[in-house]
């Protein structure tokens, strides 16, 4: 455990798109961010899946850095934050947001793989670098933010909630998308 | 400066009831992603967005009030979650340049 008390900043903040993909043999979801020009929109065999895009959005990317120790962390392997409006009551993202009340906002960071079929999602160390981060500055002392990774979720495709993304922008670049040239394998 | 102050000052209409506090510092932007990355606490967002996830991200970053441009009306169940997130959310007529000459003429950055 770091003796740092840290005071986390956003940095390495890149712009780009959270990209969709829907395997039409299983119903798994997938997404990757992509900092291309133009979201990709592409088809392709994966393995056992193939991945056809749902859809795209523009969205944001960061890491966060202690300005008093220096130390980094990644999120990379986060695509997103939801804000969660599940009520589910087998939901424990739900169940968190009961517990807290109403000055609790429960925010989920969502990894690329709805299945968490590899075991993994959003890392324990990005998840508490999160937490602190958006509670260090908070001026309304009532509230609280509670961030907590997407495999706590009743179901990430069934899990409600508000996500950060601005959904409907990259419809502007549509024509473009068509016209692009195709990229096998998006996935970075 | 005071949100009422600020309200009377430059010609808002208020949205949703709100609780009267001092703000400081402004950004504009009409994308969410963005706003998480730039939006100060305590702070004034100037946007034409009005969708939903437009409040889950300045609740985020703990915004204290929101001007939405052009005249734009949010919808209901935004100014709902607005009210459930305790932001001040009120709508000008000017475009975005023209509130933002007014916030910078009253000493706002």
């Amino acid at each position: 455990m770091s003796p740092c008390t840290h005071q986390w900043v956003m940095t390495n903040i890149r712009h780009g798109y959270l990209v969709v993909e829907g395997c039409f043999r299983c119903g798994a979801r997938s997404s990757y961010f992509s900092s291309e020009a133009v979201a990709p929109v592409e088809e392709y065999q994966d393995g056992k899946h193939s991945w056809i895009h749902l859809g795209s959005s523009q969205a944001v990317k960061f890491d966060l850095t202690c300005r008093l120790c220096g130390k980094t962390v990644s999120l990379d392997d986060m695509t997103a934050l939801m804000l969660s409006t599940c009520t589910n009551p087998s939901c424990a993202v739900a169940d968190l947001a009961r517990q807290g009340g109403s000055s609790t906002w429960v925010y989920v960071a969502l990894c690329g793989d709805s299945t968490h079929a590899s075991g993994r999602c959003v890392s324990p160390e990005g998840i508490r670098a999160l937490n602190e981060y958006f509670n260090q500055n908070l001026k309304s002392s009532s509230k609280s933010i509670v961030v907590v990774p997407c495999e706590l979720c009743c179901g990430i495709d069934t899990c409600q909630g508000i996500i950060i993304a601005d959904t409907g922008l990259t419809d502007f670049y549509a024509g473009e998308a068509a016209k692009a040239p195709h990229r096998p394998g998006g996935k970075k | 400066m005071n949100i009422s102050e600020l309200a009377a000052r430059t010609g808002l209409k208020s949205v949703n009831a709100f609780s009267d506090k001092n703000v400081d510092g402004v950004y504009i932007s009409d994308m969410v992603s963005d706003i998480i990355t730039g939006a100060k606490p305590n702070g004034i967002l100037v946007t034409l967005q009005t969708h939903k996830s437009l409040i889950a991200a300045a609740n985020l970053v703990d915004v204290a009030m929101i001007v939405v441009v052009k005249g734009k009306i949010p919808a209901q169940d935004v100014v709902a979650l607005a009210d459930k997130a305790g932001i001040a959310l009120f709508v000008s007529t000017d475009d975005a340049w023209t509130y933002a000459r007014k916030l910078a003429d009253l000493g706002l950055t």
